[in-house]
C-alpha cells in the first residue's frame, strides 16, 4: 500500500506538466530573452546584434523621456488609486451595514462594476468621441453655459491626464467594492457583537477590527492594481495621439516601451531595457509589500 | 431619543441614495450615450445631446462596413482566440490545481507559492522578448503566439487550487478508483462535471479578458485581415470615419455589447468569482 501512494502521488508531476513545460516556454524564456535583448543592440531589421554592456541602461537613464514616462505612470496610479479604495471602502461599509439596510446592494455592486469589463481601446475611444471639440461634452458645456466657448480637452495636459486618472477609476472601483465586500462579510460578526457589548463605536469597530482583518485583502488589491497600473497602456495610447500627448502629459511606461518598439529601426534592445527597468521596479514593490506586510501579520 | 435616532438613521439612508443615484450616473452614463449615440445618425449627433434611442442603426451600419472596414472579420477573430483562449486556460489550470490539491508530491507547496508569485509580478513586460522569440519561430502574425501562452495562466492555477480545496471530494476519488477508474479518467468524467460552476466562472474571465486584450495582438499581428477587434477600434478613430460619428459609435457599441449581454446573464457566476479570486480562507 504503501509502495502504491507513493507511485500514486507522483501522477501530480503529471497533471502539472503541461502548465510547466508551457510556462518555461511562454513564460520564463521570454523573461529570459527580454533580459538578454536588453544588453544588446538588436533591431528588427538586423539578423546581427552585439553585446552592448549596460549602454542601453545608460541611455535610458539619460533620457528625460523615460523620467516623465515612469513619473507619469506613478502619479496617474496612485491618483486614481486613492479615490478607488476610498470610494470602495466606504460603498462596503454602507452595503454591508446592517443599521442601514440599504435596499438592491446586489444591483448597485453590479451596476458600478459594468466598466470594468468593456474593452479598454473601446471606452478609449469612448472618450475621445465625448471630449472632442465637437463632442458631447462641449456640447452640454456650452449650452448649459457652463463655458462661455468650446473647449480643446485633449490639448489640455492636465485636463487630458485628469480624464486617464477618471478613466482608470471608472474602470476599477466596482471591482474593489467586490472583492472588500467579499472580505467584509468573511468577517465573524461575533467580533463585533462583543466589541459593541464593550461600548465600542463604529470608528472604533472600524479601525480596530474591519481595517486590521482586511489586510491581507487590502494588500492583494493594491499589488495587482499596481502591476496593472505600471502596465498601464490602452487607454493612454488610444485617447490621443499614441506618443503620450499633449505635451507627455499621459506618456507611460508601456508606451514609451512600444514607441522604441516601433520606431523606423525598430530598436528592440532599448525597448526590452524599458521592459527590464519597469518589470524590476514593479516586481521589487509589489513582492516587497507583499512580505513585508504578510511577515508583520504573522 | 429613539425617535431622534431614527429620524438620523433616515436622513443619512436618503443622503446615501443620492450619493449611490450620482454615483450609478456617473458610472452608466458613458456607456449609456455610446448605445444611444450608435443608433443616431451624424447629424443628429451634432445638433445635441439625446438620451433616447433614434432609428438609424442600419444606417450607421452601412456606412462603417462601407469602407473598407470588415468588421465581421474582425470580430470572428476575436471570437476565435478568445474561444480558443479560454477552453485551453480553463482545461490546463484545472488540470494543474487539480493535481496540486489533490495529490502529495514533494515540491507542490514550493510550486503552489510559485504560482502566487507569478500572479503578483508583471510577466506582461517581456512582450518584447516575447515578440522577438516568436519571430524567430515564424510565429508573430500568428494566432498560435496568441492562443498556446494561456496553457500556462498563473491566475488561472491560483484560481483553481482555491476553487478546488472546496469542492474536491475525496469519497469520489477513492470510488473512482475502486471501479478501476485511471487518474486521468476520474480527473475527466468525475471531477471536471464536479467543478463545471468553476469552470464556467474561469471561463468567462478568461473570455473576457482575451476578447478585450489589444496590447498583444497589436505587436504581435500584422496583416490586417487578421486583426482583432480592438485593433479595429484603432482603426475607426482614423481618417476614413473622421466626422461620422453615428458610425463610430455604433463600432465602438458592437465591440462591448456582446461582454454587456454575457453580464446580464452570467453577472452572478462574474460577481462571486471575483470575490473568489481574491479571499483566501
Amino acid at each position: 500500500m504503501g509502495v502504491l501512494k507513493f507511485k500514486r502521488d507522483h501522477y501530480g508531476y503529471l497533471f502539472i506538466a503541461p502548465f510547466v513545460i508551457a510556462f518555461l516556454i511562454f513564460g520564463l524564456y521570454p523573461v529570459y530573452n527580454t533580459f538578454y535583448l536588453s544588453f544588446t543592440d538588436t533591431t528588427l531589421m538586423s539578423s546581427e546584434a552585439t553585446w552592448v554592456g549596460l549602454q542601453n541602461f545608460e541611455r535610458l537613464f539619460a533620457d528625460d523621456v523615460f523620467t516623465t514616462a515612469v513619473l507619469n505612470t506613478w502619479k496617474i496610479w496612485i491618483l486614481n488609486f486613492i479615490p478607488q479604495i476610498g470610494i470602495a471602502l466606504l460603498l462596503s461599509i454602507w452595503f454591508t451595514n446592517t443599521r442601514l439596510k440599504l435596499r438592491g446592494v446586489g444591483a448597485w455592486r453590479a451596476l458600478y462594476f459594468l466598466p470594468n469589463l468593456l474593452m479598454p481601446a473601446a471606452i478609449a475611444a469612448l472618450f475621445f468621441s465625448l471630449f472632442s471639440f465637437y463632442g458631447p461634452v462641449n456640447q452640454f458645456m456650452v449650452r448649459s453655459g457652463f463655458l462661455p466657448e468650446a473647449k480643446h480637452y485633449l490639448q489640455d495636459p492636465t485636463i487630458t491626464r485628469g480624464l486617464v486618472v477618471f478613466i482608470q477609476w471608472w474602470m476599477w472601483f466596482g471591482q474593489t467594492v467586490i472583492i472588500i465586500m467579499a472580505g467584509m462579510t468573511a468577517i465573524s460578526i461575533s467580533l463585533y457583537e462583543s466589541a459593541m457589548v464593550d461600548g465600542a463605536n463604529a470608528w472604533q469597530m472600524f479601525t480596530r477590527i474591519t481595517l486590521p482583518l482586511l489586510k491581507p485583502i487590502l494588500i492583494f488589491i493594491f499589488i495587482t492594481s499596481l502591476v496593472g497600473g505600471m502596465q498601464m497602456f490602452d487607454i493612454p495610447y488610444l485617447l490621443t495621439d499614441g506618443r503620450g500627448s499633449p505635451g507627455g502629459s499621459i506618456m507611460t511606461n508601456n508606451i514609451l516601451m512600444y514607441l522604441k518598439f516601433s520606431s523606423t529601426r525598430g530598436h528592440i534592445g532599448a525597448a526590452a531595457t524599458v521592459g527590464v527597468v519597469v518589470f524590476i521596479m514593479t516586481t521589487i514593490v509589489a513582492l516587497g509589500i507583499y512580505f513585508v506586510l504578510r511577515d508583520r501579520n504573522k | 431619543m429613539t425617535k431622534n435616532y431614527n429620524f438620523n438613521t433616515k436622513a443619512i439612508r436618503v443622503l446615501i441614495y443620492i450619493f449611490l443615484g450620482i454615483l450609478l450616473l456617473v458610472t452608466i452614463l458613458p456607456i449609456w450615450l455610446l448605445l444611444v449615440n450608435a443608433t443616431r445618425s451624424t447629424s443628429e449627433i451634432q445638433q445635441g445631446v439625446g438620451f433616447l434611442p433614434s432609428t438609424h442603426i442600419v444606417e450607421n451600419y452601412e456606412i462603417l462596413t462601407g469602407r473598407g472596414l470588415d468588421l465581421v472579420r474582425g470580430f470572428l477573430n476575436s471570437l476565435f482566440i478568445a474561444v480558443s483562449v479560454t477552453v485551453l486556460t480553463v482545461y490546463f489550470a484545472f488540470l494543474a490545481s487539480y493535481g496540486i490539491v489533490v495529490y502529495n508530491f514533494r515540491g507542490k507547496k514550493l510550486f503552489a507559492g510559485f504560482v502566487v508569485v507569478l500572479v503578483l509580478i508583471p510577466l506582461q513586460l517581456s512582450i518584447i522578448g516575447f515578440f522577438q522569440y516568436m519571430s524567430r519561430l515564424g510565429l508573430t502574425d500568428n494566432y498560435a503566439a496568441l492562443i498556446l501562452p494561456s496553457i500556462a495562466s498563473a491566475f488561472a492555477v491560483f484560481f483553481g487550487i482555491q476553487y478546488f480545496q472546496s469542492v474536491v471530494i475525496q469519497d469520489l476519488i477513492d470510488a473512482g478508483r475502486v471501479d478501476g477508474a485511471s487518474e486521468i479518467g476520474i480527473f475527466h468524467r468525475i471531477m471536471m462535471p464536479l467543478a463545471m460552476p468553476g469552470a464556467v466562472t474561469l471561463g468567462i474571465f478568461a473570455f473576457i479578458a482575451s476578447w478585450n486584450n489589444f496590447f498583444n495582438p497589436f505587436i504581435l499581428l500584422s496583416s490586417i485581415e487578421k486583426y482583432t477587434l480592438p485593433m479595429l477600434v484603432q482603426t475607426l478613430r482614423g481618417d476614413v470615419y473622421r466626422t461620422e460619428y453615428g458610425a463610430i459609435y455604433l463600432g465602438l457599441a458592437i465591440t462591448i455589447v456582446p461582454v454587456i449581454l454575457i453580464y446580464i446573464f452570467l453577472s452572478r457566476y462574474i460577481i462571486n468569482g471575483i470575490a473568489m479570486g481574491s479571499v483566501k480562507e
